[in-house]
């Protein structure tokens, strides 16, 4: 693994800025790995090996997740919604896994750790950079059962929505009276009053000269070569 | 854990702490300390205090006892020169000074010890000036039994710089004065200043081991400075001339001598227009007229730090700025006092 500095800076890189979150997030990260034992968790031999649960979409989970290189679309990236500064990282190989949770003490030593800055965010990563693991986190050992719908790899389960057709993959569908349904039919979805749509330039691929038009994509806008139609098919 | 157990089932057991027994106006104290083993004549005795129920400890694996934890929490504050016996007393362990010297402490670690529930440590202010056995801190575990994994990580935090508390020496410095002024220098009046700081350096166990008198010129100071300095003075200390007046001229002296890190003015009072210079490591102090009518000044805040071999600069002359203000009582109590806290 590369060292801190180097981390951190990389890290901000890809996440925009550099903030207290992403010194929180770089440690954490380099903690986490540490305690499983993958060292170089981006190397391709323990890549696969890795996964882990960020419980906080701010930008401490950036920062653990450009410093381990696990992705959502690998399913080495989990956010659990809990509202934590907190992230467990499991070894796949050993079973071993460890939440590191960001103390609050940290936020309220702040002023002691780097007395010298006045400013709030300058002096939390100051401070955050000078503290000792042993104050920035507390660390639990925990156990991880991880579903054989939920691991790396090619998908394994598929199910058809017995009303719309919509093929469902990692048993995320719901049963239903007996029936295998997805989450739009259940209505338990984060979006309403859904309608499908026609767009201009719905005929775009890419690489070729599809004669696109140059606005902004705008819906309200007809693509140039197709011929008038209704803006939505009812 | 604890269990709660009757008092008449309590005959055998020994007691998980010690019981304060209080008779009003005749005594307060342990009636029965922990360890004792009940027997049947403590029975009245316990049931005339009240205690219908005693505690027996039952520790689990991964618990730890109150007392245990204090040696934990002790050998992990302790660090160069703090000493401290393995005998707590109702929990709580002193930690003392092993040797004369300039007490320390992290302020920053401690804060962080102590935001763990379970644990406290309390100590003298840093940069306290102490004697070798004097206590300087004291630190236990809050609960009686408590889980091991809290107090271990308390320690590590503890020791995550080496010396939350420590005791540093001061050196014997072997110091050169340089005394400037036109009035002192053509005699009109007499030195007062060399005595006054003779009198702090000998008291701090250094010693004086070379005078100069210097008129207000840059160059003569100059001449001093670097004639103290091939004598072989370790730590140079120049009166007068520190302030804005046209005739105070020690400051080019002391630059135009070689110095290379130059800090002028402290955040206490007295001593605004004190200076601080190193020409190559030699400490180059520069004390303000106001060392000469206040007993206690900021050379006294300076000094021991400068001889446990600190490097003071702009940072550490600003930050006394906080419990910098000397109340200037009419019986000065220092070093019993706020100022240099």
């Amino acid at each position: 693994m590369d060292a801190f500095e180097v981390l951190l800076e990389s890290s901000a890189d890809a996440h925009g800025h550099l903030c207290p979150g992403q010194v929180v997030g770089v440690r954490m990260a380099m903690l986490g790995c540490r305690l499983i034992g993958l060292n170089e968790p981006r190397r391709h031999d323990q890549i696969k090996k890795l996964i882990v649960y960020v419980e906080m979409d701010r930008c401490t989970a950036d920062a653990v997740a450009h410093v381990t290189g696990v992705k959502l679309g690998r399913r080495s990236l989990k956010f659990m919604d809990y509202g934590i500064m907190a992230a467990t990282f499991v070894n796949l190989e050993s079973g071993k896994a460890f939440r590191v949770v960001s103390t609050e003490e940290a936020r309220s030593l702040a002023a002691a750790y780097a007395p010298a800055i006045a400013e709030k965010h300058p002096q939390q990563l100051a401070a955050y950079k000078r503290m000792p693991d042993s104050v920035l986190f507390r660390v639990q050992q925990v156990k991880v059962k991880i579903d054989d719908c939920d691991l790396p790899g090619p998908t394994r389960f598929k199910a058809p929505c017995t009303r719309c057709g919509q093929v469902v993959r990692d048993q995320r569908e719901v049963i239903e009276k007996g029936q295998v349904l997805c989450r739009p039919c259940t209505q338990e979805t984060y979006f309403s009053d859904a309608r499908e749509v026609t767009w201009p330039d719905m005929n775009w691929v890419p690489g070729k000269n599809n004669n696109q038009s140059k606005s902004d994509g705008n819906a309200e806008k007809m693509s140039g070569g197709d011929k008038p139609r209704p803006y939505f098919c009812q | 854990m604890l269990k709660k157990i009757k008092l008449e089932d309590a005959v055998g057991t020994r007691l998980a702490h010690d019981l304060t027994e209080i008779r009003p106006g005749q005594f307060k104290g342990a009636a029965f300390h922990k360890g004792h083993t009940v027997c049947n004549e403590d029975l009245c005795r316990l049931q005339k205090m009240g205690k219908n129920h005693l505690y027996v400890i039952d520790l689990k694996d991964d618990e730890i006892h109150e007392d245990q934890a204090a040696a934990i929490l002790a050998d992990a504050l302790a660090g160069d020169g703090i000493v401290w016996r393995d005998e707590p007393r109702e929990g709580k362990i002193k930690l003392l000074a092993g040797k004369d010297g300039l007490f320390g402490v992290d302020t920053a670690a401690l804060a962080a010890f102590n935001m763990n529930d379970e644990v406290m440590c309390a100590t003298l202010h840093n940069h306290t000036l102490v004697k070798k056995g004097e206590q300087v801190a004291a630190t236990r575990a809050i609960p009686l039994i408590m889980k091991r994994t809290p107090i271990e990580r308390a320690a590590a935090i503890a020791r995550q710089n080496g010396n939350v508390l420590s005791v540093n020496s001061l050196r014997k410095a072997k110091v050169g004065l340089v005394i400037t002024g036109n009035e002192v220098y053509n005699g009109l009046i007499e030195d007062r200043f060399g005595p006054i700081l003779t009198e702090k350096i000998e008291a701090l166990g250094s010693e004086v081991t070379a005078v100069a008198f210097a008129p207000d010129d840059a160059e003569r100071i100059r001449t001093a400075i670097r004639s103290h300095l091939d004598q072989g003075c370790d730590l140079l200390m120049l009166s007068g001339g520190m302030s804005v007046d046209p005739d105070d001229v020690t400051r080019q002296g002391i630059r135009s001598a070689g110095a290379a890190e130059m800090h002028y003015g402290a955040a206490v009072l007295p001593g605004a227009m004190f200076l601080v210079a190193y020409v190559g490591n030699v400490p180059l102090l520069g004390v303000p007229a106001c060392g000469l009518f206040h007993r206690i000044t900021v050379l006294d805040l300076v000094l021991p730090r400068i001889l446990t071999g600190e490097k003071i600069g702009k940072a550490e002359l600003a930050f006394m700025g906080h419990g910098g203000l000397c109340k200037d009582c009419e019986e000065c109590s220092y070093p019993h006092c706020p100022f240099g806290k």
